[in-house]
């Protein structure tokens, strides 16, 4: 399944609390406890969000994360329409 | 006991997180149309609710995708998105009428997947949010796989909303079921913002009138055409096939580009359901 984990670890970022906390002390920190590739991981790591949505990651597992940093809608877009 | 009130609602999660983000006048109408099926629910004096929703990788995940998932838990904890400007709350459940509506599934042939522990996000806690603000109301969610290809088809919907609208009057409880989800709008991905007006009211139209060859002859291609996130009308068709011959009023329909979605609510004459 492309993007499997990818898609798993941004999901718990979304809807648990501790795992929340734990993105936001360390990203770095966070993503070693999932095995990933190595460009899953850089992009996770960058929150590179045009690079997420072009591995595979599903706008409503992305869009949600995205909003947890804040990122307004016409960033977002921006970011997914473009070519990684 | 007859169906005390049925009706769909739209969960676009703008309209709790970001309320003034479209005009005034469109916010104020997606309002009344929510305060209007509010007093109709008040009204019909419901003692449980029955809310068809849809999933967004809240409860489910590829690891396991079942087509539906009735939820028997005591109650349910919500909205588990931080964003959405509900406060939290344990909705309460009410797991003998959920017990009910698995057992009349599996023996009417189709079989759901059950589950103890679910939690809401905005699919069903935006609706509450308006309808049952004290939260104090009983729910038997039912989450229906509206994201992860294949999705149950549109006739396979209708026909667990024939099961869902039996039990609901053969309960000596006065039930309500409660649709949500759609319309027309593709969340998160390239072609979020787009809304299909012209599919949006040919939708309302047949399930005011119960067009039900309309309805069940909807298709994949057809709810991809109008967005991902129109497959979550898949619920409205269950409602429907739970409705008989009760037509239906359209309390409101916007095109909110603000939030990205072509909202729409209705209510339907439930005590004509059968």
């Amino acid at each position: 399944m492309s993007a499997y984990t990818l898609q798993k670890m941004i999901r718990e970022v979304n809807r648990r609390p501790d795992r929340r906390e734990a993105y936001f002390a360390s990203r770095e920190t966070f993503a070693q406890a999932y095995e990933l590739t190595p460009e899953e991981r850089a992009a996770f790591v960058a929150f590179d969000v045009c690079k997420l949505y072009a591995l595979g990651v599903h706008g409503l597992i992305l869009r949600p994360f995205t909003l947890l940093h804040k990122m307004p809608e016409p960033e977002y877009l921006t970011a997914i329409r473009k070519d990684p | 006991m007859p169906l005390v009130f049925a009706a769909a609602a739209s969960h676009a999660p703008g309209i709790t997180a970001w309320p003034d983000a479209p005009p005034a006048e469109q916010r104020d109408a997606v309002r009344a149309a929510l305060g209007a099926m509010r007093d109709e629910l008040s009204a019909a004096r419901v003692d449980a609710l029955i809310m068809l929703s849809s999933e967004h990788w809240a409860n489910f995940f590829l690891d396991h995708i079942g087509a539906f998932c009735v939820g028997r838990g005591a109650g349910f904890a919500g909205p588990i998105e931080p964003w959405l400007n509900i406060e939290k709350a344990v909705v309460p459940g009410d797991p003998a009428l959920a017990t009910s509506l698995v057992e009349a599934a599996y023996a009417g042939g189709v079989e759901p997947s059950y589950a103890y522990e679910l939690e809401f996000d905005h699919g069903t806690m935006l609706p509450l949010h308006f309808l049952t603000p004290a939260m104090d109301v009983p729910v038997v969610p039912v989450i229906f796989n509206t994201l992860a290809f294949p999705q149950p088809t549109a006739a396979r919907c209708f026909a667990f909303g024939r099961i869902i609208g039996d039990v609901a009057r053969r309960s000596p409880q006065r039930i309500g079921i409660v649709a949500t989800g759609g319309m027309s709008h593709d969340p998160g991905e390239r072609n979020h913002g787009t809304i299909d007006s012209a599919f949006d009211r040919r939708f309302l139209d047949a399930m005011s009138k119960g067009d039900n060859a309309t309805l069940t002859a909807l298709s994949a291609a057809d709810f991809t055409a109008a967005g991902a996130g129109a497959f979550e009308l898949l619920s409205w068709i269950a409602l429907r096939g739970a409705l008989g011959p009760a037509t239906g009023r359209v309390l409101g329909y916007e095109a909110a580009t603000a939030w990205a979605t072509g909202v729409g609510f209705m209510t339907f004459d439930a005590a004509k359901a059968a």
